[in-house]
C-alpha cells in the first residue's frame, strides 16, 4: 500500500499500538536515474568546497562569508535546489535536497546554513503557497540567486511562544503598511526576500497572522549588523527592521490571518534539510576521528586500538545510520506526498540534532588536546552544531509537540468514549459501539489473548525477528503509557512536561530504531545477510539500547522525583544563585 | 572554420578509495570503491571546451565499458560537451581494443581533433593515443601542456593552450620532455594527448547538471563498430607491493656514509 495525502502519521497510529509498517517498508531509495545525478552533485561540490577548508577556518574566525564566495555558490546553482525547473531551478526532491545539504555540510556548516535558510525556510512559504502569479515574479530570481531569501518570525519577545510577535501590519488601501523588528535572521544581511509574519487582527488578536513577502528594495526596510555567534560564525544573522513599510496586498502568502499555519508548515518540511545537514556534520566527524584515532600513538600503540576509543567510534556509528535513516523516511513521506508527518518530522529535527552533538564531542574527545586547537576543524563544527538544538524550533518545545500532538488523536478517543458515556442512555447501541471498539483496543494492550490489528510487523525480514520482538512490545509499552498518562492527567497533560518529555522520549527512540530497522531489513533482502553484516550489528545495538531507555522511562512514570526537582529549581529560582558555599 | 573535438571520459577508481589486490591476485577488490574520470580525460574535456568557446564547434565525448560510465559521459556532458557516445562493453579491455573502438569512431565522426588524455590512473598505460594516431595516420602530440603557470592570467580567462593556426589547419601544441618544453606544430587532423599542467578543469554547475540529463547520448558496441576487444593481454597476478620495512635512526653522519655505502651499496 503506496503513501498518499491521506495515510496516517505513523507515531499517532503507534500510540494506540498500531504498526504502520506500510509506511516505513520497503525502505526508500532514490531512482537510478537521481542516484546519477546526485554522484553528479556530489561530486562538483566537492570540486568547490574541498580546496577550501583553509579559507573555512579564516571565515569563521572572521565571522563572515566573502561576497566572492556567495557569487560563487550563485554560479554553482546552489540558491536554485528546491525550485522547479519550471522556474529555473533544479526541482530536486526533498530526499535530494537533504542529501545535497549533508554534501555540503560535510565541508563547512556555514555554508550549509546560507543555503538551507534560503531553500528550506526563506522562500519555502512561496513554493507551498504562493500564487503562480507571485511564484513568476521572485522564483527565477530566487533560483539564480540574484535574490537570497529569509525567514523572519523570531522577535525580541516572540521565541518559541511565536503567536505572541509584536509586528503588526495594518490594511491601507490595497496596501499593507508593516511595522516590526526581527531578530537572529539568518541570511539577513545577504537576502533581498524576506518572508515576514505580522500581527494583522490587532495586538490583542493572538492569532491573526499572516505572511508576507517583502523585499528589500520596498523603502522602510532597513537590516541590523552581523551578529557575533558562537557557532555557524560566518552564516550571516542579523537584526531586520521594518518602518512603516508598504506593502502591496499581492505580496500576502497564503490567506490573510492564516499566517501562524503558514510558518510551521514552512517550519515542518524544512526539517528534513536539517537533519540532513546533521548526518553531514557525523559522516565529516567520523571520517577525521578514526584516522586521527589510528595515527596518535600512546602507550605504544594507535589509541584506535584502546576499548574506550572504540566505545565512541562504535556509538558515533550507530548514532549516524539511525540518524539517516529517520532522515531517508522523513523525506520519503516529503516526496510521496504525505501530510501528516509534523511528528516525525520534528522527532527526525530532536534526534538528529542530539546525535550530531554527542558525535561531534566524542569525536572531539578522541582528538582530545588536537581536538581543542582551533587548527584542527572539531572545536569549529562543534560550535557549528550547538545552533541545531535551538533554532527552528527548541529541542523542549519540540519534544512537547511531538508528545502532544502524537496523543491527541489517542485522547480523543477517549474523549468520545467520555462523551458517549454521558449520552449512553440516550443511545444505547451507538454508545456500546464506541465503548466495545475502545474496550477492544485496551484490553488488547493488557493482554496478549485479545488479537488486535497491525499489532506486528509483517514485512521486515526474519535476520531481524529478534528486534522485531523487542520493538513490538515496546510498542505496546507505549500505548499502554500513553494511556494511563492521558487517563490520569486528562486535559491537564498540556501542563505537566515532565511526563510529556518522557512519552516524547519513548516515541523518538521508537520512531528512530523502526527506520532503522526498515533500512536494514530492506538491505538484507536486496543485499542478503552475508553481505550486509555491519548493519545487522547496528540493528542489534540500537536495538539494545533503545530497549533499555525506554524501559528506563517506562519506569520513571510513576516512580520519579518530579515534585523534588521542581521544588529545587523553585529554590534556586528563588534564589536566584546556589546556595550552599562552602565558605 | 567550427571545430569538433572527440574527447574521452574513462571510468577510473577514484584514488582516494582504498586500492587493495583480491585474495586471488586476479584483480582489486571492488568492493566500496568509489569511482571519478580520468583526471587527464577532464583536463582533455576542458581543453576541447576551450577550443570550441573560441573558435565554435562541437565537443563529442566517448567512453567505453558498462552503462556506469554514464555517470563520467553524464560530467563532460555537464561541463559543456555537446554529446556522447557510449559503447557498450561490460568485460575486459586492453588498450588495443579501446584504440580500435576510438579508430572507428573517428573514422564515422571525422573530428578535427581527438585529445585523450596521456594515460588513466587505473593502470597507467599510456598507449591508447598513439596507437590511435598511428592508425588513423593523423599527426600526434603526446602530453601536452603550456608555457604559463596554473595561476597564470591565461589560465584564469580560460585561454585554450592548444593553438591553432589562423588557416585552422595547423595545431601548435608546448609538450613537456625531460628538461623543458618543446614545441610541435601538427597538421590537423591530429591526436593530443594531455598531461597534468594543461589547465585545471571546471566543475559543472549544478543545473548543468540536470541539463546533461537530456543531452543525446548515442549507445554502440564494439561489434556494431566492427572491433574485435577481445583482450590481447592478460593480467596473470596481481598483489600489493611488499610493506615498507621500518626505518632505522643512525647516530652520525659517518654511520650514515657507511650504512650506504657497505649496506644498501647506494654510493
Amino acid at each position: 500500500m503506496a503513501i498518499t495525502s491521506t495515510s496516517p502519521s505513523f507515531m499517532s497510529q503507534l500510540c494506540f499500538g498500531t504498526i504502520e509498517e506500510d509506511l516505513l517498508l520497503p525502505y526508500p531509495s532514490m531512482g537510478e536515474a537521481e542516484q546519477e545525478t546526485m554522484r553528479g552533485v556530489i561530486s562538483s561540490l566537492e570540486s568547490l568546497l574541498k580546496p577550501k577548508e583553509k579559507d573555512f577556518r579564516e571565515w569563521d574566525a572572521k565571522g563572515e562569508l566573502p561576497p566572492a564566495f556567495i557569487e560563487e555558490l550563485k554560479g554553482m546553482g546552489l540558491f536554485s535546489l528546491v525550485i522547479p525547473e519550471a522556474f529555473g531551478g533544479m526541482g530536486l526532491s526533498a530526499t535530494a535536497y537533504s542529501r545535497t545539504l549533508q554534501e555540503i555540510a560535510k565541508y563547512d556548516a556555514s555554508v550549509a546554513v546560507t543555503v538551507g535558510a534560503h531553500s528550506s525556510i526563506g522562500m519555502r512559504g512561496l513554493l507551498l503557497f504562493g500564487t503562480d502569479e507571485q511564484k513568476q515574479r521572485w522564483l527565477p530570481k530566487l533560483a539564480t540567486g540574484e535574490m537570497i531569501a529569509a525567514f523572519c518570525l523570531t522577535e525580541p519577545g516572540a521565541g518559541s511562544d511565536a503567536a505572541s510577535i509584536k509586528s503588526t501590519a495594518v490594511r491601507d488601501g490595497n496596501d499593507w503598511l508593516l511595522t516590526g523588528n526581527k531578530l537572529w535572521i539568518t541570511n539577513g544581511g545577504i537576502a533581498d526576500f524576506f518572508t515576514v509574519f505580522a500581527k494583522t487582527g490587532g495586538q490583542a488578536d493572538r492569532g491573526n497572522i499572516t505572511a508576507f513577502v517583502v523585499t528589500k528594495d520596498l523603502p522602510g526596510v532597513s537590516i541590523g549588523p552581523h551578529e557575533d555567534k558562537m557557532g555557524i560564525r560566518a552564516s550571516s544573522t542579523t537584526t531586520v527592521h521594518f518602518d512603516n513599510v508598504r506593502v502591496p496586498a499581492a505580496n500576502v502568502l497564503g490567506e490573510v490571518g492564516k499566517g501562524f499555519k503558514v510558518a510551521m508548515k514552512i517550519l515542518n518540511s524544512g526539517r528534513g534539510g536539517l537533519g540532513g545537514g546533521a548526518v553531514g556534520g557525523m559522516k565529516k566527524i567520523i571520517a577525521l576521528a578514526t584516522k586521527q584515532a589510528k595515527e596518535r600513538v600512546q602507550f605504544g600503540k594507535p589509541i584506535a586500538d584502546f576499548g574506550l576509543i572504540k566505545q565512541k567510534l562504535g556509538h558515533m556509528v550507530v548514532d549516524c545510520y539511525a540518524t539517516e535513516s529517520a532522515v531517508n523516511v522523513l523525506n520519503h513521506f516529503v516526496d510521496a506526498g504525505h501530510q501528516d508527518y509534523a511528528v516525525e518530522a520534528a522527532i527526525t529535527k530532536v534526534f538528529g540534532s542530539e546525535a550530531l552533538w554527542r558525535t561531534v564531542d566524542e569525536g572531539l574527545q578522541i582528538a582530545a588536546g588536537n581536538g581543542f586547537m582551533r587548527e584542527f576543524p572539531y572545536e569549529r563544527t562543534l560550535r557549528d552544531a550547538r545552533i541545531n538544538r535551538i533554532y527552528e524550533g527548541t529541542n523542549d518545545i519540540l519534544r512537547l509537540f511531538i508528545a502532544l500532538t502524537a496523543m491527541n488523536e489517542v485522547g480523543s478517543q477517549l474523549k468520545e468514549l467520555g462523551d458517549s458515556l454521558k449520552g449512553l442512555f440516550d443511545n444505547p447501541i451507538k454508545g456500546f459501539g464506541v465503548l466495545s471498539d475502545y474496550a477492544r483496543r485496551r484490553a488488547s494492550l493488557v493482554t496478549t489473548y485479545v488479537k488486535r490489528d497491525k499489532a506486528t510487523f509483517t514485512k521486515l525480514h526474519p535476520a531481524l525477528s529478534k528486534q522485531q520482538v523487542v520493538f513490538e512490545e515496546l510498542t505496546r509499552d507505549l500505548a499502554t503509557a500513553v494511556d494511563r498518562v492521558l487517563r490520569k492527567h486528562g486535559k491537564n497533560i498540556i501542563g505537566k512536561q515532565f511526563a510529556s518529555r518522557r512519552l516524547a522520549d519513548i516515541m523518538i527512540e521508537l520512531f528512530v530504531l523502526a527506520c532503522t530497522l526498515s533500512r536494514v531489513s530492506t538491505a538484507v533482502a536486496n543485499k542478503g545477510a552475508a553481505q550486509v553484516t555491519k548493519e545487522l550489528e547496528i540493528a542489534e545495538v540500537l536495538t539494545g539500547r533503545v530497549r533499555r531507555r525506554v524501559r528506563r522511562h517506562m519506569s520513571m512514570i510513576d516512580d520519579n522525583d518530579d515534585e523534588l526537582i521542581k521544588s529545587l529549581a523553585d529554590h534556586a529560582l528563588d534564589a536566584e544563585r546556589y546556595s550552599w558555599d562552602n565558605v | 572554420m567550427p571545430l569538433k573535438i572527440l574527447v574521452t571520459a574513462k571510468r577510473v577508481e577514484d584514488s582516494e578509495s582504498k586500492i587493495r589486490a583480491n585474495p586471488a591476485g586476479t584483480g582489486i577488490v571492488l568492493e566500496g570503491l568509489k569511482y571519478k574520470m580520468n583526471p587527464f580525460d577532464e583536463i582533455g574535456v576542458e581543453e576541447a571546451l576551450r577550443l570550441v568557446a573560441k573558435h565554435g564547434g562541437e565537443v563529442v565525448v566517448a567512453s567505453i565499458g558498462s552503462k556506469d560510465c554514464h555517470e563520467q559521459l553524464r560530467q563532460a556532458l555537464a561541463m559543456g560537451a555537446t554529446r556522447a557516445i557510449w559503447v557498450n562493453h561490460a568485460g575486459p579491455i586492453d588498450q588495443l581494443g579501446v584504440a580500435g573502438c576510438l579508430m572507428k569512431i573517428c573514422e564515422r565522426e571525422k573530428p578535427n581533433l581527438a585529445i585523450l588524455g596521456k594515460q588513466s590512473i587505473d593502470d597507467d598505460q599510456n598507449q591508447v593515443g598513439q596507437y590511435l594516431a598511428e592508425w588513423l595516420g593523423w599527426s600526434q602530440a603526446t602530453f601536452a601542456s603550456k608555457e604559463e603557470s596554473l595561476d597564470s592570467d591565461a589560465e584564469k580567462s580560460k585561454t585554450p593552450a592548444l593553438k591553432l593556426t589562423a588557416d585552422g589547419a595547423w595545431v601548435t601544441v608546448v609538450r613537456e620532455v625531460d628538461g623543458g618544453l618543446e614545441t610541435l606544430e601538427c597538421k590537423l587532423p591530429a591526436v593530443v594527448t594531455t598531461d597534468l599542467r594543461l589547465n585545471q578543469p571546471r566543475f559543472s554547475k549544478l543545473p548543468d547538471i540536470m541539463k546533461a540529463k537530456t543531452k543525446p547520448l548515442e549507445e554502440l558496441t564494439p561489434a556494431a563498430l566492427g572491433v574485435d576487444v577481445t583482450p590481447q593481454l592478460t593480467v596473470t597476478s596481481m598483489k600489493a607491493p611488499p610493506a615498507r620495512k621500518a626505518g632505522i635512526k643512525v647516530p652520525d653522519v659517518a654511520a650514515l656514509v657507511d650504512k650506504l655505502k657497505n649496506e644498501a651499496k647506494a654510493i
